[in-house]
């Protein structure tokens, strides 16, 4: 993250500054010798709940366990990424998932676990049109993991009419 | 097991000589006579000429060897297997996403099979702007010709897929010309599969076409193998040091590998070229390394029909228009071309826009939809200077690609022209992938509607599948990195020969323009250091 991006966010935002900025060694990152931390586990949960809203199963037992799996694909598409994305990604996931950080990015009062799917769609949405292109790049960031993790399951494939590879 | 016989697999077993990854361990130290860095469109057709010239030979990749029993049409293994970064590289601000091979045969084991020669204007611009007297038109075309009978381009006799076809209706009732693609196939199967790699080795990519010939003829490939830095002196390269990596690109374990060659080749492709040569810090006295990089950056609208279309089977790109580069001047307001990518599952849902029940929505409407894609031909204005690659602390490189204003505004007459497109071909809505836009049901909503949207980066998605420049060509050394006959202007022994050299955007798909330059290139030099004149795909007088 540029620091210059970070100097924008202002006043309002002191406390993003000083996590992000001078206080980046006191953050713990999202990522830890190759896995994700649990909040940045939660983080991910919470945004494929809003994400994939409408994708996911009904019965809250499959759901949960589509969820739990879906955070672990991310986590093995974010482990074949290079290094400096690596730590890029695990910055702004152990940012997301401190309270100061989840309210000052995201503007989500809720912990990401009981935030409700409206709320974290809210918050998504914010971070999308936001004026700041950090802000931004924290929702695209966000939002293609989760697509593309999901939709790389043949058994997700149904969910979009795609019949899968021609047969040879 | 496949039923198609598999070229890579049976020539291993011949005993080529591939080193790295799980083949063989990378020796300490090599010695050769041209060592050439990527194996992809330039050092492919590099390699094939240097080897007939008997000339000894060793390519070091930094990707994978996977061959057709490895490609599945799979997403999930294409994508982190045979692309830089997972299909995922960006641009230093994230607002484009790049889409580059990484693996044996490099973009050309994973590209859509378009076979364009260089426009005719495209080459006036470089004679006439960078000194490239000698690239005329009627000089390039029997280089031209001789890699189009070598690697089977010829034009697509089956009808085109309903995704293209979209284009030429619309272009029908619109009165905008559209053409056929020209593609480098053999037997092709319609499938669609181009970009997870060809399971049935009808693409005459360089993995099944010079880089078998090059290892048959006893040249040695290193693999999963990263060319880190150059050691240099008094203006000549003396070694070229390599390590293994892994499969995510970093550094794996295992000693550094010093290569000795009388020459050296670079054709890495555009971004990890240049940024070689700032790593090895080779000389760049007029500040020429690494800038004007340009994208051809992509912007897209989707269409959604009453009928099924299935964008993932059949041939993608098969049709294009040009109507839009041919109507305006090359440095006048930014043109693009026109043509019709293949739709597959994890592309399709990460490139799109949105998010919960609006894109489940869209997601389910996936069989009916179509994609139309504007390459916006960038490099020639003053205000598209493309965008310059830098190091990042680790080393590994970054694309620094503002997208002005300039830009912007071809973005969005294109998404315009699309969606007009679009509905003229019978699209029942229409939604330009941007994070404000949403689907419209008529031209004259989609018209208001694409007036107004900002575009602003990531508003607006820009993707892009062709990078060029950053070690341009040009006839003075005050315009560039290398010398008309693609040598380093500061360094004697080496050679650049990618997409890396072209000193703009080609304003076309630029597998030929390499294919085309690197055979003229390759073959001078091979008659310079082996005193023998070959011909690609003949034989060596």
């Amino acid at each position: 993250m540029q620091r210059r991006t970070l100097l924008r966010l202002g006043i309002g935002s002191a406390v993003l500054l000083a996590l992000a900025g001078g206080g980046a060694q006191l953050l713990r990152p999202g990522l830890q010798q190759g896995r994700l931390g649990a909040p940045a586990r939660e983080v991910l949960h919470a945004v494929a709940r809003a994400v994939l809203d409408g994708s996911l199963p009904e019965d809250a037992a499959m759901r949960e366990a589509a969820l739990q799996a879906q955070v672990d694909r991310v986590e093995a598409l974010i482990m074949g990424l290079p290094a400096a994305t690596q730590r890029e990604l695990s910055q702004l996931l152990g940012l997301l998932g401190t309270a100061a950080g989840r309210m000052a990015l995201a503007g989500l009062t809720a912990p990401w676990t009981q935030a409700s799917v409206a709320q974290l769609q809210q918050a998504l949405e914010a971070l999308r049109q936001s004026k700041l292109s950090l802000r931004r790049q924290a929702y695209h960031g966000l939002r293609d993991l989760t697509n593309a993790a999901f939709y790389a399951v043949p058994g997700h494939w149904a969910l979009m009419g795609y019949p899968g590879p021609t047969e040879l | 097991m496949s039923r198609f016989p598999d070229p890579i697999r049976a020539g291993l077993a011949r005993g080529w000589r591939v080193l790295g990854g799980a083949h063989a361990p990378l020796p300490e130290r090599l010695e050769c006579d041209v060592v050439v860095v990527g194996s992809g469109a330039g050092g492919g057709i590099t390699a094939e000429l240097l080897v007939q010239a008997g000339l000894d030979v060793v390519i070091v990749e930094e990707g994978p060897l996977k061959s057709s029993s490895d490609f599945h049409q799979l997403e999930s293994e294409a994508y982190p297997q045979l692309y830089q970064e997972s299909a995922a590289r960006k641009t230093a601000d994230k607002a484009i996403t790049i889409l580059q091979g990484r693996c044996v045969g490099g973009s050309t084991t994973v590209n859509w099979t378009s076979s364009f020669r260089t426009p005719d204007e495209t080459l006036a611009w470089w004679q006439q702007h960078y000194g490239l007297r000698e690239l005329t038109p009627q000089a390039m075309q029997p280089w031209f010709e001789q890699v189009e009978r070598r690697l089977k381009i010829g034009p697509w006799e089956a009808p085109p897929n309903e995704n293209n076809e979209v284009l030429r209706r619309g272009g029908e009732r619109l009165g905008i010309p559209v053409a056929a693609i020209p593609r480098n196939v053999h037997g092709c199967w319609n499938l669609g599969a181009c970009g997870m790699g060809c399971p049935t080795n009808a693409k005459q990519s360089m993995l099944v076409t010079t880089l078998p010939a090059v290892l048959d003829g006893g040249a040695r490939l290193l693999v999963e193998t990263r060319a880190l830095r150059f050691e240099h002196a008094r203006g000549r390269i003396e070694a070229l040091w390599c390590q293994p990596v892994r499969a995510n690109g970093d550094p794996a374990p295992g000693a550094l590998t010093r290569i000795v060659a009388r020459h050296y080749v670079v054709a890495a492709g555009a971004i990890n070229s240049p940024a070689l040569l700032l790593r090895s810090e080779l000389p760049d006295p007029h500040g020429r390394l690494g800038v004007r990089t340009c994208l051809h950056p992509v912007v897209i609208s989707a269409a959604t029909f009453g009928h099924e279309v299935a964008g993932w089977q059949g041939a993608p790109q098969t049709l294009y228009s040009d109507h839009f580069l041919d109507t305006q001047p090359v440095d006048g307001p930014m043109g693009y071309k026109l043509e019709v990518p293949p739709l597959h599952p994890v592309i399709f849902a990460s490139t799109l826009a949105g998010y919960g029940r609006d894109q489940a929505r869209l997601l389910a409407g996936f069989p009916r939809t179509h994609a139309m894609l504007a390459l916006l031909r960038d490099g020639f204005h003053p205000e598209s200077p493309g965008g310059q690659v830098r190091l990042r602390r680790d080393g590994s490189p970054e694309l620094d690609y503002p997208l002005s204003p300039y830009v912007m505004d071809g973005a969005r007459r294109a998404l315009l022209s699309m969606a007009e497109l679009q509905f003229a071909a019978g699209a029942r809505t229409v939604v330009p992938v941007h994070e404000q836009a949403r689907p419209y049901a008529s031209w004259r909503e989609a018209r208001e509607a694409i007036a107004a949207l900002p575009m602003e980066p990531l508003h607006l998605r820009v993707v892009s599948a062709h990078v060029m420049g950053g070690c341009g060509m040009a006839g003075d050394e005050r315009l560039g990195v290398v010398r008309p006959d693609g040598r380093h202007w500061q360094v004697g022994n080496l050679s650049v020969h990618d997409g890396s050299i072209f000193p703009t955007s080609i304003g076309a798909n630029p597998q030929l323009s390499i294919y085309g330059l690197a055979n003229r290139l390759a073959t001078r030099l091979a008659k310079d250091l082996a005193g023998r004149d070959v011909v690609l795909g003949g034989a060596s007088s």
